[in-house]
């Protein structure tokens, strides 16, 4: 792990200082927060990583809506099943 | 929900932020892609728990006749497709990278694997031709047992002794001296993670078609 020793505010990673095109001239952030140094560091391995999270949270959250909703449907169905039996 | 699935959730979370994060060694070629070991293998690992699932259940079934252990077998095979795609695909994205192509004919491992998710697939094609669900459930069972027979031959024997650019090949384990040993711990907890992910999307799929079973009936 290259976490606390290598934080360092890295311009070159962060690429939108520079200028591309003269379509996009390159913008210097202002005062870039531990935020932004954090991940801006490693090669922007860091950004890499919280993409892939992003996604991996957004399914988990649809994954539990779905196990969830099963879960109500099947108190009502199941518990109707159980009275009409007993009729 | 049960509290076992909160923690499946926060495991695969920490092999996720660990996969990244870890420190490994400089492997040539492969790079930082040999971090892919703990994203597309586990996926194959999961797709061969999936499969003996439903291999397992169609038996039960063909001794019990109970409709909802041929569920349970359908449940499982059809999360191990889901797996088996994974693998392909993230397989595919690594080889570009490191053997310079999507796909390549002279593969053993790619194409046999392509060819037991094939006759995975032929399993829903199987059921889909019938409409008695007892008959459904009892050819599908003896297909399914036999489609689950092929796959440690076409996965496992047949590429292990073929020369190939996929570790495990020419007659060598895939763990070999050129994967680096600390890969495996987070290797080890990535596998019984998706193990376990892969358990309860089963589970899920399977509590909604018994749903649907019992809605339509009523």
């Amino acid at each position: 792990m290259k976490l606390t020793s290598e934080i360092s505010y890295n311009p070159p990673a962060d690429s939108i200082l520079f200028d591309y095109s003269d379509k996009w001239t390159g913008v210097a952030p202002e005062d870039p927060n531990l935020f932004i140094q954090f991940m801006s560091s490693n090669d922007l391995i860091f950004v890499v990583l919280a993409v892939s999270l992003i996604i991996w949270f957004v399914l988990v959250f649809y994954l539990v809506r779905v196990d969830r909703k099963i879960t109500t449907i099947e108190e009502k169905v199941l518990n109707k099943e159980e009275n009409n039996s007993e009729l | 929900m049960s509290i076992w699935k909160y923690v499946v959730i926060v495991w695969l979370s920490a092999v996720i932020i660990a996969g990244f994060l870890i420190d490994i060694p400089k492997i040539a070629i492969l790079e930082e892609t040999a971090r892919n070991l703990f994203f597309h293998v586990p996926m194959w690992f999961t797709m061969f728990a999936t499969f003996l699932a439903g291999m397992i259940y169609s038996i039960k079934y063909l001794s019990n006749e109970q409709l909802n252990d041929d569920l349970k077998a359908e449940s499982a095979t059809q999360v191990g497709i889901l797996f088996g795609i994974c693998g392909l695909l993230t397989g595919m994205m690594w080889a570009r990278f490191t053997w310079g192509t999507w796909w390549t004919f002279a593969e053993p491992k790619m194409n046999l694997s392509a060819i037991a998710l094939l006759i995975y697939v032929a399993y829903f094609i199987l059921r889909s031709s019938f409409d008695d669900p007892r008959l459904r459930a009892r050819l599908s069972a003896v297909y399914n047992i036999f489609a689950a027979a092929t796959v440690p031959f076409l996965l496992y024997i047949i590429p292990r002794e073929l020369p190939s650019l996929h570790p495990g090949a020419d007659g060598n384990p895939a763990f070999s001296d050129m994967t680096a040993p600390e890969l495996r711990i987070v290797f080890y907890p990535a596998v019984i993670g998706f193990f376990a992910l892969a358990y309860w999307l089963t589970n899920l799929r399977y509590r909604y078609v018994r749903l649907k079973n019992i809605t339509v009936d009523l």
